[in-house]
């Protein structure tokens, strides 16, 4: 049963269409929902909780079909949306037990699993301020305490890194790692930062428009594109351009001659690399891939059909 | 000194999950007013209200019966100079709905107004959270401050009056229960309607507030005006006007005495009860039609 299963959903303000026909079935542990801003994430999200209705189409989320069953959907789901989502005058532990209790949870329950939770995002003392003085970072660590309260089964985190500085990016991109490899929820990460996916998500759904280009493994995405490594040698090495490319990888020049960007053929692994070396006598002083494979691969998949 | 927070990681939760999601929403409700100076002061305020009735009622009964031990009270003309119970009550509840109006503009102001303006109707609804559990979270949470100034305190006098009355005055007083509390209800139910229905209405606590005291002075004050110079039928747009109508009629208020004219309160009514009561119904409906159009507005689900 896949996580997320739509089938030809539109949704259309007014003259704009910010979902066009979007279907895919996509499941694991953490899935990207990657796109440029005005891509449709967040309505696509909306959608899934029950908060937009779609114009047509079949979603079941969980299994459930979120046209007769968006109430259990809803428990079933944590949402940290990307606005504010917050209730000036309480506390950071008030707000998480609050959501807590409006998912049905007995207050005691909730404030106990409510101090869990902030532990869990690493809000400290601070919980007990009024959340209306809180920081950009501070106030993300509580909506996605308000997201895994009541134990969903998949939460929604929408651009959850925004705004924050770089530490607290980290805390929170390894707390995404740690609710994927622990027994946690599944996320779905909306974002339009690659390397959040690429930290986070072993499945990625691509968005532009309002229309998906991609949905599926990581991994797959990443293999469509073609491995790129960087080759240093110990000097210019215009034989080595030769004997790569006798074995089908395609070799260019960085700004500096002795440094090459190597595209490996389909399959080909970093030892294609070594064997063209050694034929062509160059001294490989540095081999490593090319960082940006999901960049490239994003950039691929939202160029395609002329968009 | 720092606290050291150590994380255990996620646990997941086996718990069922009993709560009705609309208690947390008035309990946040009541929790944030209760956070406002003004919100304690406006309930000081129906303390007051209170405490003079409950001397009035007091009093008057123990002059009763000091009175009937002593003489005929008739002769000595001591309904005329302390009133009766049933118009203490009947006061109790005009005035009551006034001040209560002004807790509510504190308390209730806000309840929908706050939650549009900082953008909190996707915290609730991203939840498996009905329109029909938030509204009533939100009218149960706005309808407890009456409960608590007008219902329940009217109780108390009554309770008071019939525990101290005269043996003579027992039996009427027992039913005087009814009415008494069935008025105190109808008052709470408008000012809860319509405290909820403007803040629909609304953007900001502070402004809903004041409109809604303003708009209940203003509306009084000028029906009353205009029903005592010749159009009878603008008092029934005044819902201080309606409540105070259909209040005398059920508690059978008489003639004014002595005491009830040193605390205000019982100006004139309108003629018709049941147009009044229509109109205190009207108004509950209207503040209920604001409700639900704003929840329908704000939450568009399939």
């Amino acid at each position: 049963m896949p996580l997320l299963n739509l089938q030809g959903v539109n949704k259309r303000y007014g003259g704009t269409k910010a979902l066009d026909a979007v279907g895919f079935a996509v499941d694991g542990r953490a899935i990207g929902l990657l796109g440029p801003n005005g891509a449709g994430k967040t309505t696509l999200m909306k959608v899934l909780l029950g908060l937009e209705a779609p114009d047509s189409g079949a979603i079941q989320v969980l299994g459930l079909d979120a046209r007769t069953a968006p109430t259990a959907i809803r428990g079933k789901l944590g949402y940290a949306a990307e606005g504010p989502g917050r209730l000036p005058g309480l506390s950071g532990l008030e707000s998480v037990a609050l959501a807590g209790e409006l998912c049905g949870l007995r207050r005691r329950v909730a404030l106990l699993r409510a101090h869990d939770m902030l532990d869990l995002v690493g809000l400290d003392e601070a919980r007990y301020r009024p959340v209306e003085t809180y920081s950009t970072g501070m106030h993300q660590r509580v909506k996605v305490a308000m997201a895994l309260v009541h134990d969903p089964e998949l939460v929604l985190l929408d651009e959850p890194t925004s705004g924050l500085d770089p530490e607290s990016r980290d805390e929170l991109l390894d707390l995404i790692v740690h609710l994927r490899s622990g027994g946690g929820p599944a996320v779905l990460l909306s974002t339009h930062l690659l390397h959040d996916v690429e930290r986070t998500c072993d499945t990625v759904v691509i968005m532009r428009r309002g229309q998906v280009r991609y949905a599926g493994p990581l991994a797959a995405l990443q293999a469509q594109t073609p491995d790129r490594w960087a080759v240093r040698t110990a000097r210019p090495a215009p034989a080595l351009v030769t004997a790569l490319a006798a074995r089908g990888a395609d070799a260019a020049a960085a700004d500096q001659a002795e440094v090459l960007e190597v595209a490996l053929p389909q399959g080909a692994g970093p030892e294609l690399v070594w064997a063209a070396a050694a034929e062509a006598g160059a001294a490989v002083v540095h081999l490593a891939p090319v960082a940006g494979n999901l960049e490239a691969a994003f950039l691929g998949a939202i160029a395609e059909e002329g968009a | 000194m720092r606290d050291e927070v150590h994380a255990v990681g996620y646990r997941r939760l086996d718990e069922p999950r009993p709560v009705w999601p609309g208690w947390p929403i008035a309990r946040t409700l009541l929790v944030l007013a209760w956070r406002r100076r003004a919100t304690k002061l406006g309930l000081l305020v129906c303390f007051g209200v209170f405490g003079v009735h409950g001397v009035w009622v007091v009093g008057q009964l123990v002059a009763k019966r000091y009175f009937e031990s002593k003489a005929n009270s008739a002769l000595l003309g001591t309904d005329k100079l302390v009133g009766q119970v049933h118009e203490a009550l009947a006061s109790y509840v005009s005035v009551q709905f006034f001040t209560t109006a002004l807790v509510l503009a504190v308390v209730a102001a806000g309840a929908i107004a706050e939650d549009r303006r900082v953008g909190a109707f996707e915290l609730y609804f991203a939840r498996p959270l009905s329109r029909m559990q938030y509204a009533l979270g939100k009218l149960l949470g706005a309808g407890i401050v009456p409960l608590a100034t007008l219902v329940g305190p009217a109780f108390i006098l009554w309770l008071a009056a019939a525990g101290i009355a005269p043996p003579s005055l027992r039996g009427e007083l027992w039913w005087l229960a009814v009415p008494a509390l069935a008025s105190a209800t109808l008052g709470a139910a408008v000012l809860t309607a319509t405290s909820v229905g403007l803040s629909a209405l609304g953007q900001r606590a502070r402004t809903v507030g004041a409109v809604y005291v303003a708009g209940l002075v203003i509306l009084a004050g000028v029906t009353e005006g205009l029903a005592e110079s010749g159009y009878p039928s603008f008092g029934y747009l005044s819902p201080e006007r309606d409540l105070r109508t259909v209040v005398d009629w059920l508690l059978q208020v008489g003639n004014q005495s002595v005491a009830a004219k040193i605390i205000p309160g019982r100006p004139p009514t309108n003629s018709d009860p049941i147009g009044s009561l229509l109109g205190l119904l009207a108004w509950t409906g209207a503040g209920l039609g604001a409700l639900a159009w704003r929840i329908q507005r704000e939450v568009r689900r399939g």
